[in-house]
């Protein structure tokens, strides 16, 4: 009877090395408390629920201390996770992403003001900024590439590149990338207050003119044989997104835009959020490497802020009084489609109520996306 | 209709070309002509050893290509007359080559060894050759020079060159070029340590790339926007109608009630019928809430 109940015993303490209590670390406590904060926001203060409550969520499936070996972790060769994990190593997700993100994008502000394109060019001045900083903290060259990319506000593209470029530290760069995009309204407004004067900040801009539909298909045509002719590289993710743009443009393949901007969308939206917050386990996640890069990634922000804004006070000196362009919406160029967008109109309006820039916001906007893509093609062709 | 159908008539025709461009390259056993030697030992003394534990002749193939091949199905040989002399057997996954990869073949002249194990030897071979599943097609060819070293092997100087020479260290199975390379962002970062360089010339591409989408689509809507002009110029100057620069509130109300009332006649009376579509919904009590919870206590 003795060995009887010494063998339950055993068996039940053997059950308890398998429990997560048992192999719980405080950097798994940490980590699980910041997948909850993520989820918080999302639901509370509605900070991009489609991506923190995935991500979150994602975050908490991978801080469950699990016993290591029977194929659980999002690293564990063979586990589900790992499976579901296998589309953003190999990134064929982020194209996917911007298959649907091109097939909900109307590029008309765009079309009808082209000079806008070249503040989402301005903008990605952040990129280069952080790859500087990063470079300057002792990071690799790969890594430093990777780490420049949060500057482009753009998580499918940080991802993309990321893993490309330093795999390792992929978890790091897309959690910065997305929390950063949903901070943006907390980021933005004071640099833009502090870089443009108050006679600036009310200036009117023409309401844009209407675009054909023959020039939305040709936009997305010539738009993406004419970036990827230069930046090849960046091939999956502009030929994607002005592919789903074609999608919905062209009127005919209406069925084909719906999917790709509806269900697929949702489908890998809710798989690389999960899988993303998953792979910070934290006993890959929490590194001195990783503060690094969450504060690179908040710089980067505010560089990109910066060069969108000045941009369009330099280009403003070059335009005569009626054509220039209000300054506040140069932050919109670091893409966080439509975040950013929204910052400029929010912030306008502070100064002038009937002033709304939204719709000359979504310009850079958009080609803050093509730009973000552009540079991280640029980065892969240097580096890799 | 007539348009149609040739339209189809013609998708069709594409599609068939393609197909019959596919089977064809499938015919050539995959992309097997992207294989090439690489590197050879003719005098094996005390070189590497094959699974047998014996010092014999080696050739390595190399994959080009940046996807697997097969290299089942193709001939091996040292006679050009007998192009089909070595038939490198099919169905085996050891002959599929992975991307940039290699694979080996011991020149022993012991076929009965296993697939690796070549029927001729290299010792008084002139020529290796490599031909495609067809016996005919010549993939690659190496005119063996006379004067090889024992135990030294014959290769290119690193996997991409034309060049070939006696090798300091013989790779069977590897990058014939053993040195250590940095990776381009070692290289670049040697050139530029502070990512200025970097960032002068990725922001001078991004700005290029949309600065060149900014002009044309500058010319394209201007050529939209004249377009669209000279419609509207058109229709006044054939109607000669004109220009009325201010028109009066009555007269606004008068075109409005007009076409009101056209609108009206011409209407289809199709909308004021019904279509009622039954809903249904099919009661399942697995999620009914009646049975399923109880009432909260207030």
């Amino acid at each position: 009877m003795g060995t009887f109940f010494e063998f339950i015993s055993e068996h039940l303490m053997q059950f308890l090395q398998f429990t997560a209590f048992a192999n719980l670390t405080v950097g798994h406590v940490i980590m699980i408390c910041i997948g909850l904060i993520f989820i918080y926001l999302a639901i509370a203060k509605e900070f991009e629920p489609m991506l923190l409550i995935p991500i979150g969520f994602g975050i908490l499936i991978g801080n469950v201390a699990f016993a290591p070996g029977y194929k659980i972790g999002v690293y564990e060769t063979g586990s589900v996770m790992n499976y579901l994990y296998f589309g953003v190593l190999q990134g064929i997700y982020p194209p996917l992403i911007f298959l649907g993100i091109g097939a909900m994008t109307d590029f008309s502000a765009l079309i009808s003001n082209p000079k806008l394109i070249l503040i989402g060019a301005a903008a990605q001045l952040g990129i280069f900024g952080a790859y500087c900083s990063a470079l300057a903290l002792g990071f690799s060259p790969t890594e430093a590439g990777a780490i420049g990319i949060i500057g482009g506000a753009d998580g499918p593209t940080a991802i993309f590149l990321s893993s490309k470029l330093a795999p390792d530290l992929m978890g790091a760069i897309a959690i910065a990338a997305y929390s950063y995009m949903a901070l943006v309204p907390v980021i933005q407004p004071p640099v833009m207050r502090l870089l443009t004067t108050k006679k600036e900040r009310l200036i009117r801009m023409k309401p844009p003119r209407a675009v054909s539909k023959v020039e939305k298909v040709v936009f997305a045509i010539a738009g993406m044989l004419l970036t990827t002719f230069i930046v090849p590289s960046g091939l999956p993710l502009l030929g994607m997104l002005f592919f789903g743009n074609l999608l919905k443009e062209s009127g005919v393949t209406k069925r084909l835009a719906d999917t790709a901007k509806g269900p697929m969308i949702d489908i890998v939206t809710i798989l690389i959020g999960l899988t993303v917050g998953a792979s910070t386990q934290a006993t890959t996640f929490l590194t001195l490497k990783s503060v690094g890069i969450f504060a690179l990634g908040a710089a980067s922000f505010v560089v990109a802020t910066f060069g969108g804004v000045m941009f369009v006070k330099i280009i403003n000196l070059f335009l005569k009084e009626g054509n220039k362009m209000n300054p506040l919406i140069g932050n919109a160029g670091v893409s966080a489609v439509p975040d950013s967008a929204r910052v400029s109109q929010v912030v306008g309006l502070e100064y002038d109520k009937t002033n709304h820039l939204l719709m000359h916001a979504m310009g850079p906007n958009v080609a803050g996306v093509i730009g973000s893509a552009v540079a991280a093609g640029i980065l892969l062709s240097f580096l890799m | 209709m007539i348009m149609q159908i040739r339209i189809k008539y013609f998708l069709s025709g594409i599609l068939i070309l393609l197909a019959v461009i596919s089977g064809s390259t499938k015919a050539l056993a995959q992309n097997a002509t992207d294989f090439r030697f690489n590197e050879i030992l003719v005098l094996n003394d005390s070189n590497y050893v094959d699974d047998f534990g014996e010092h014999s002749s080696w050739i390595e193939i190399l994959n080009t290509s940046y996807s697997s091949v097969n290299l089942g199905g193709c001939y091996l040989t040292d006679d050009l007359s007998n192009p089909t002399k070595y038939w490198i057997p099919t169905g085996d996954p050891a002959t599929s080559v992975s991307p940039r990869g290699y694979i080996v073949f011991w020149a022993d002249n012991q076929p009965t060894r296993g697939i690796f194990h070549l029927n001729f030897k290299l010792e008084n071979a002139k020529t290796i050759a490599l031909f495609d599943a067809n016996g005919k097609t010549l993939i690659d060819k190496l005119d063996i020079p006379g004067d090889q070293t024992t135990d030294v092997s014959f290769g290119r100087i690193n996997d991409n060159s034309q060049k070939w020479k006696k090798l300091e260290h013989s790779t069977p199975g590897a990058n014939n070029d053993h040195n250590r390379k940095e990776s381009a962002g070692e290289k670049f970062v040697q050139m530029d340590p502070y990512g200025l360089g970097m960032t002068m010339i990725a922001m001078f591409v991004v700005f290029s790339a949309l600065a060149i989408l900014y002009i044309i689509y500058k010319n394209i809507g201007r050529f939209f926007i004249r377009r669209s002009g000279s419609v509207k110029k058109d229709f006044t100057t054939k109607s000669k109608r004109p220009v009325e620069e201010v028109m009066s509130g009555e007269v606004n109300a008068a075109i409005a009630m007009a076409l009101y009332l056209y609108q009206n006649e011409t209407h289809d009376y199709e909308n004021t019928v019904l279509t009622i579509q039954k809903v249904s919904r099919n009661y399942s009590p697995w999620s009914s809430k009646i049975y399923t919870l109880r009432k909260t206590s207030r």
